[in-house]
């Protein structure tokens, strides 16, 4: 289990560094990669560009997705990797601090797995993570 | 001569009956100096009828009845025709009918043959010149004698007299008939008055084109006032001699549309360049047919819309301005939603993860300062949060339904008591309270309302909150009564203004941004909010939703 990536896409340090800390507080050991924008996280997710050259078998088990994202937004991410064959079924939580509707209307349209909103609160935040963590890495039983 | 004159004064009473004065003439001809008379006269075209006959022997009546209205052609040879062409009297005192055969139509020769005329005088109507036509006297009874000069005399006489009132009979008759064609002209005349005086006063511009040329005919005050120019400058002119030539070609489209059409055509908003700058008319335009179902006019009436026009145009400006206002307030929202809370989670985080691992080496000052840190962040966060519900509140589509105010104030209860699982709470909702209002924004609405009464009731023994209906000056109104800390009457102005608060946030904590809400959906729903209350003795916020119902 542990050996499965978790990839971030996460433009804001600061949300990197708690993001990470709130992993590790929720004893989520797996490794994490991390996107810091869009175009980045596409050319990981299809081994491209910088990711070229990436073991096949490094395939995220989880995407965590923010939405504000520069070059290639969020749910521009979200619809490529729902378009491809080999990605189509891959986990994609967004996590974001928006509360507008209408990103969770189109986050669900083009098939988020979950939509979670970053709490002020980092003790929520942990929880939020901690709860993340626990479904999609250990009893969600993943696509073979 | 005495029955003469008789019969030349009853000529001047007959002159206003034409055919009677004839039969007058010929009746007492026959009668004065006998036997049978006949009348003929000139018409129009040139022929000779006989317009009238009398005679004193009703055995040959019908004989001669046959004569009357049968014209004498020019062309025929007749007695009749020489006299009117002499000017001068026929007398035959003994007439050899077979002598004068050649000279008689043949159909007045078998006429007097069986008749048997024996003596005869034609007398030549004439007045000032112009032979009318001729007076003919016939004699046949046996026995009588044939006429002498005296008859030639009276005849002739009598025919002179009778030119002179047939003469006056179609003089008056003319002038009786112009006097007709006078008056007909008058009420035609008055008529058209009318007619113009109602155009003219017409409030819209009126006017009429000539079929063929579209050239104006017509013309009112409107029109004239409108076009700014005065209608002598119009008549006779076309649309390209007074508008731009787009304006005119545009113009004269609608015309032929019309007049072929052969239907009213309307032109709801059609823009017009006047003396006095660009005006927007509302036109109609109706073809004028004559009998044969040909077009031979165009009627325009033309209603100046410029001001409705100029209004609709600001509107659209505003509402463009208001949409762009609406849209740039979005993006602001989803900027503050989002970008704004970023920072926050850093200060909140790093918070914590400063007391995660370095809390031991800091004293109580230092670790109560980092919780200071901490839920400054979190108020802050939720400031943020109530004013994005705030303006969500100002954008979202007022979306009324009928729905059951008790359910939704229910259900907002059970929300906060979920949230404080320990609080007890007498809680008195009336049931079936039946609104029409939009059921989202009502709830937010209710949650702020409920959630004050809830908050402000924290530090009460046993708490009380009731919702119910009560008539009020602006009609039935909800209320919503609790028996918490209440407030001071003096500020309920500020009750309702964003980020106001009448209780500190060491008392009761709070954004200040919810009765702000409340008032901005319950203002959305065309209702009214207000309170009373006074320190210690609870609140009550009474509100309405501007439906039939409530209003």
């Amino acid at each position: 289990m542990t050996d499965r990536v978790i990839l971030l896409v996460e433009d804001n340090e600061n949300d990197e560094v708690l993001t990470l800390r709130a992993l590790k507080k929720s004893n989520i050991v797996n490794r994490v990669v991390v996107a810091r924008d869009g175009a980045e996280a596409l050319d990981y997710v299809f081994a491209r560009g910088t990711y070229a050259n990436r073991p096949p078998g490094d395939v995220p088990q989880v995407i965590l997705l923010d939405l504000k994202l520069p070059k290639v937004d969020g749910l521009e991410v979200l619809r490529a990797i729902r378009a491809d064959e080999r990605t189509r079924l891959l986990p994609v939580v967004v996590l974001t601090s928006s509360v507008e509707e209408q990103d969770l209307i189109k986050s669900y349209g083009l098939g988020a797995n979950s939509y979670v909103r970053k709490p002020v609160d980092f003790n929520q935040f942990v929880e939020a993570v901690r709860q993340l963590g626990l479904y999609w890495l250990v009893i969600n039983q993943p696509v073979p | 001569m005495r029955l003469v004159s008789g019969a030349v004064s009853a000529f001047a009473e007959a002159t206003s009956d034409y055919q009677r004065l004839l039969t007058i003439v010929a009746r007492s001809a026959a009668e004065v100096i006998g036997d049978i008379c006949t009348v003929v006269l000139l018409d129009d075209a040139g022929d000779l009828y006989t317009r009238a006959m009398f005679t004193t022997d009703p055995s040959i009546e019908a004989l001669l009845t046959s004569l009357v209205d049968v014209p004498i052609r020019a062309a025929e040879p007749s007695i009749a025709w020489n006299v009117m062409a002499s000017g001068q009297a026929a007398f035959v005192p003994k007439l050899d009918l077979e002598a004068v055969r050649g000279r008689m139509a043949p159909r007045n020769y078998e006429l007097f043959r069986a008749v048997g005329v024996h003596s005869l005088i034609v007398a030549p109507m004439r007045v000032r010149g112009t032979a009318l036509g001729v007076v003919a006297m016939w004699r046949h009874l046996p026995g009588r004698d044939a006429y002498d000069d005296l008859d030639l005399e009276l005849t002739q006489d009598l025919a002179n007299h009778a030119a002179l009132a047939i003469s006056n009979a179609r003089l008056v008759e003319a002038l009786r008939h112009s006097e007709q064609v006078k008056s007909a002209e008058q009420a035609a005349v008055r008529a058209n008055q009318f007619l113009d005086a109602i155009v003219e006063h017409i409030p819209d511009m009126v006017f009429v084109k000539d079929a063929n040329r579209l050239a104006f005919t017509r013309f009112n005050r409107a029109g004239e006032l409108l076009l700014g120019v005065p209608r002598a400058a119009l008549i006779g002119k076309t649309d390209y001699d007074l508008f731009p030539a787009d304006e005119a070609a545009f113009f004269q489209a609608k015309d032929r549309e019309t007049l072929s059409a052969k239907q009213l055509v309307e032109i709801a908003e059609e823009p017009i360049q006047t003396q006095q700058g660009k005006r927007w008319l509302h036109t109609k335009k109706v073809p004028i047919l004559d009998d044969d179902g040909t077009p031979v006019y165009l009627l325009g009436i033309s209603h100046d819309i410029t001001a409705r026009k100029l209004a609709d145009e600001e509107l659209r400006a505003a509402k463009e301005q208001a949409e762009q206002a609406s849209k740039e307030l979005e993006t602001f929202s989803y900027s503050v939603a989002h970008d704004l809370r970023a920072p926050l989670r850093g200060i909140d985080g790093f918070s914590q993860a400063l007391l995660d691992d370095y809390g031991d080496r800091l004293d109580e000052v230092g670790l109560d300062y980092l919780a200071r840190v901490r839920k400054l962040a979190q108020h802050m966060a939720e400031l943020i949060d109530d004013l994005l519900a705030l303006s969500r509140v100002t954008r979202a589509e007022l979306a009324r339904e009928r729905v059951e105010l008790s359910a939704l104030a229910r259900a907002a209860a059970a929300r906060l008591q979920r949230l404080e699982p320990d609080r007890q709470i007498d809680l008195v909702i009336e049931p079936g309270l039946m609104v029409d209002a939009d059921s989202r924004l009502l709830s937010i609405a209710l949650d702020n309302l409920l959630g004050n009464a809830w908050k402000f009731t924290s530090k009460v023994a046993a708490a009380r909150i009731e919702l119910g209906t009560e008539v009020t000056a602006s009609g039935r109104a909800f209320f919503i009564r609790d028996n918490g800390a209440g407030f001071d009457i003096q500020y309920v102005h500020k009750l309702f203004g964003v980020f106001q608060r009448l209780h500190s946030a060491t008392e009761f904590p709070g954004t200040g941004i919810g009765l702000a809400t409340v008032a901005r959906i319950i203002h959305r729903h065309r209702g009214r909010v207000w309170a009373e209350g006074a320190p210690g003795q609870g609140a009550t916020f009474y509100f309405t939703l501007g439906d039939p119902e409530t209003a």
